[in-house]
């Protein structure tokens, strides 16, 4: 350290002892083990949702985004320590991000009304949405299992 | 913490005092997070509304990403999980990294960050598998409306795989966003690696222990969780929803 000036070094005044190394290694792996679950979860949702007809609900959507956040929140928080930082410093990163953000999605909302929905200006090709028709059809009832056979079924077609 | 010791308040902007009790180049790396952050954000929104618009012919996830290495069955959704999983344990090992430094113990720090290097280039890897297989596609294929050069006209034929122009899963729009917004975390992620192996080359030679902390790693550390809190977003946009 060559520096000898009144400013406080915040470089060196970061570090801590063992007791307190200990403590906050604790904290990180719960933080961890929380956001495994979480993602875990989300992918066990996921994975039954085609099958249940959860897909694109409105309930599934909020779920997602909002346990979304709850993961982006912990990384913040904890693994990049912005929780432990002066209340100062914590508005003047996520406040002007949380209004930019906000505003984004009202204007987007609000003045994004003129594509009108697909086929207003230029219709969409009716062959996608036949292929999406045709999966629909091919995952509708049955779930997984009926996945798999119509992928059975594919095959054999496909080796005609 | 010591840091965050009170102090008055008038006195503190009053000039010849750090208010924000963070050094230079960390408020800087918060700050080019931000603006970092407003990017994806902004790419997000706009994917956002095009799915909207084409809102019943935008390809679900589960029929598009349903393959996984070594495997010939049909495995929605496992291999984005096995890349999330990597990204969140190297983000672990990462913050382990700064941690470790923040007691001055330099092997540890260079474990823990030789792990979030491995974790890191172990994701770019899995990403480039995935995009291998998005852009060679199915056996299957799909119909699709192909602009034929020497004929001047469309043609309808069987596609395979994806481009830019035209791809076998839905609509071209899906396979734009995938690339642009896949591929711009991407090279966040491929950056991030190669910043990350800097400082671990530094922090081998021990600059940073003679300097007295281990901020460098701190710093660096910031960037990589960025790009994990990042992924968290697009894996749920892309694979969930």
């Amino acid at each position: 350290m060559e520096f000898h000036d009144d400013y406080p070094s915040y470089e060196t005044m970061y570090n801590h002892d063992e007791a307190y190394g200990k403590k906050a290694r604790r904290t990180l792996w719960n933080v961890f083990w929380i956001m495994l679950a979480i993602t875990v979860f989300e992918l066990i949702i996921g994975f039954m949702a085609p099958s249940k007809g959860w897909s694109g609900t409105l309930g599934l959507k909020v779920l997602f985004i909002g346990l979304t956040i709850v993961k982006a929140a912990a990384i913040v928080w904890w693994f990049m320590h912005l929780g432990h930082e002066v209340k100062f410093f914590k508005y003047v990163i996520l406040l002007p991000y949380a209004i930019f953000m906000l505003y984004t999605i009202f204007i987007i909302l609000t003045e994004g009304t003129y594509s009108g929905g697909s086929g207003r200006f230029a219709p969409t090709d009716p062959i996608f949405i036949n292929q999406q028709k045709e999966l629909a059809k091919k995952h509708h009832g049955g779930g997984g299992h009926a996945t798999e056979e119509a992928h059975g079924a594919e095959k054999e077609h496909s080796g005609h | 913490m010591a840091h965050t010791a009170e102090i008055d308040t008038k006195e503190a902007w009053s000039g010849g005092q750090s208010p924000f009790r963070v050094s230079y180049g960390k408020m800087f790396m918060w700050f080019f997070l931000v603006s970092d952050a407003l990017t994806f954000g902004g790419l997000l929104i706009s994917y956002g509304f095009i799915r909207h618009k084409y809102a019943e012919v935008w390809p679900k996830a589960e029929n598009v990403f349903t393959h996984f290495p070594f495997v010939e069955q049909h495995l929605p959704l496992a291999y984005v999980g096995l890349m999330t999983f990597i990204l969140i344990m190297s983000s672990v090992t990462m913050v382990l990294a700064v941690e470790a430094g923040k007691r001055m113990d330099k092997r540890g720090v260079i474990v823990w960050m030789f792990w979030t290097i491995v974790g890191g280039a172990a994701f770019v890897g899995s990403q480039a598998w995935e995009w291998f297989h998005f852009i060679v596609g199915t056996e299957e294929g799909a119909l699709r409306n192909v602009w034929d050069m020497a004929q001047g006209k469309y043609v309808q034929q069987t596609w395979h795989g994806a481009n830019m122009v035209v791809n076998e899963y839905g609509v071209p729009q899906f396979a734009n966003y995938f690339f642009f917004i896949t591929g711009f975390h991407g090279t966040h992620v491929f950056s991030g690696v190669v910043i990350n192996f800097i400082i671990f080359l530094n922090v081998i030679k021990g600059i940073y222990h003679k300097r007295g902390h281990y901020e460098m790693v701190e710093k660096v550390g910031l960037y990589w969780h960025f790009v994990d809190l990042v992924w968290v977003f697009v894996f749920t946009f892309f694979y969930l929803l």
